[in-house]
């Protein structure tokens, strides 16, 4: 994902930009109300914002002005709350813009819908979903991690399928095109995105458990994914 | 980050960000603006000599920061002249007309990124977060900002030292063990950075730091003259491209 600099027309920069802003301003809302009940986080979530930036960072090129690679909201999602992910991500992906000219300032708008916006809610839905069925916390995690990754991917493909629908197939001929090829590297980078969200949430059960109980991830003593 | 190190190493870092910030701003309208591919792509010559000659960025590096955008851009504008529809299924098949209007999609993103990297290239960001600080940014966002700032750096530190430990223990040595060890890495960065976050958090708390992260904001003394230069050269790039429209 990470659409680049110019790539989308003016309309589609403008109008996803005008989509993202009220989740943003309800994430910051919430955010607030959050660090003044629970102020040591403030610190967990600078280390999930630079862990998801570190992710991202590992990009993989790919067609249509973008670029495959992790996307890092997932685990940040399911320890903090999808509300909270809308500020991390804006603030990952105007980084990324910033220090390493991936993404762009025109399309922040449209990046952070699909990262920061889509990504984490999926995420955390699939992991209440999962958790509320019984599922175990490792397929919980990983799964959420997983198809949060998917989602991103996803929504990036229909605004570009959006702003540049093909002359002859239209939207639909245009998504799959994105999707499809978009898929040769997000699937493999999903399953181990997935995988290694699993394995940093057994290391942070096994070395921050008294934080993980405190954000009702660890109910007593359920101590590894 | 290659970006952040020529950022610091720019004589013009000493210039107000607002300054760079207006000029980067413009250039951007004039990337979506310029009429014709032409004219974009001459804004992108004019934005890549003031980046190499101006803040004196060297080339090679230039290059580096450009080089991952400009690959996904080759790769954009190419997969935009081939259709997956029509009669044919979803065999690809070139598409003639969609030339022009890859070609201007091309140009208007080149102007963009040369846009975005003027100013990335020659504007530390810490500059550019007590930019943000003056136009009224969020407490909260700014704070995230700072503090996401910070963890980079432990994160780079702890990567460094946990390498340097396992290829002290021969971690590394053979592509199998070399895999383990990375994985072990991988999944030990995170709970170790976050060990620290609370250290940092606590070690605040015992100095009365119970509220975001301030620093001395950098100063710009000559801040009013350098925005009236930025407003000017702004205004003649714009109505530039609109004569020339």
């Amino acid at each position: 994902m990470h659409i680049m600099e110019g790539f989308l027309p003016v309309a589609h920069a403008a109008g996803w930009t005008l989509a993202s802003a009220p989740f943003l301003a309800w994430g910051l809302i919430s955010l607030r109300r959050r660090l003044r009940e629970q102020p040591e986080q403030r610190m967990l979530l600078g280390v999930a914002a630079a862990f998801a930036f570190i992710l991202s960072a590992l990009k993989l090129p790919s067609v249509t002005g973008s670029s495959s690679h992790p996307t890092g909201v997932g685990l940040g999602a399911v320890l903090f709350g999808p509300l909270a992910m809308v500020p991390v991500g804006f603030v990952i992906l105007l980084f990324q813009a910033l220090l390493l000219a991936h993404g762009g300032l025109t399309t922040l708008g449209a990046n952070l819908f699909s990262l920061g916006i889509v990504g984490p809610f999926v995420a955390a839905g699939v992991f209440r979903a999962l958790r509320g069925l019984g599922a175990s916390l490792a397929l919980g995690v990983f799964l959420a991690a997983a198809l949060g990754d998917l989602a991103t991917y996803l929504t990036t493909s229909v605004q570009l399928a959006w702003a540049f629908p093909d002359p002859v197939g239209g939207f639909a001929a245009s998504f799959a095109k994105f999707a499809g090829i978009f898929a040769l590297t997000q699937v493999p980078l999903a399953i181990v995105e997935g995988l290694l969200t699993v394995a940093i949430f057994n290391g942070l059960a096994r070395f921050n458990g008294e934080e993980l109980r405190r954000l009702k991830l660890l109910p007593g003593q359920e101590a590894r994914a | 980050m290659l970006i952040d190190r020529c950022a610091h190493a720019s004589p013009w870092r000493r210039i107000s960000p607002a300054a760079k910030g207006l000029f980067a701003l413009a250039a951007l309208l004039g990337a979506y603006l310029a009429p014709s591919p032409g004219l974009a792509l001459g804004l992108a010559l004019g934005l890549v000599l003031l980046t190499l000659a101006g803040a004196r960025v060297p080339l090679p590096d230039y290059l580096g920061a450009a080089a991952p955008a400009l690959g996904f851009l080759a790769l954009g504008c190419a997969s935009l002249l081939f259709s997956l529809g029509g009669p044919g299924g979803l065999a690809p098949r070139f598409l003639p007309e969609a030339l022009d209007p890859a070609a201007r999609l091309g140009a208007r993103s080149l102007a963009a990124l040369a846009a975005l990297l003027f100013l990335v290239l020659s504007t530390p960001l810490p500059h550019l977060i007590a930019l943000l600080r003056q136009l009224r940014c969020p407490e909260v966002l700014l704070d995230l900002m700072v503090l996401c700032y910070r963890m980079l750096f432990v994160f780079a530190t702890v990567f460094r030292d946990g390498r340097t430990a396992q290829a002290a223990r021969l971690g590394h040595a053979g592509a199998r063990r070399s895999l383990r060890s990375l994985g072990l890495l991988a999944a030990g960065l995170l709970p170790q950075v976050w060990l620290r976050a609370l250290e940092l958090h606590q070690a605040a708390l015992l100095r009365l730091g119970d509220g975001p992260l301030r620093f001395l904001a950098p100063s710009f003394p000559r801040a009013r003259q350098e925005l009236a230069w930025a407003a000017a050269g702004s205004l003649g790039l714009l109505l530039g491209l609109g004569v020339l429209a």
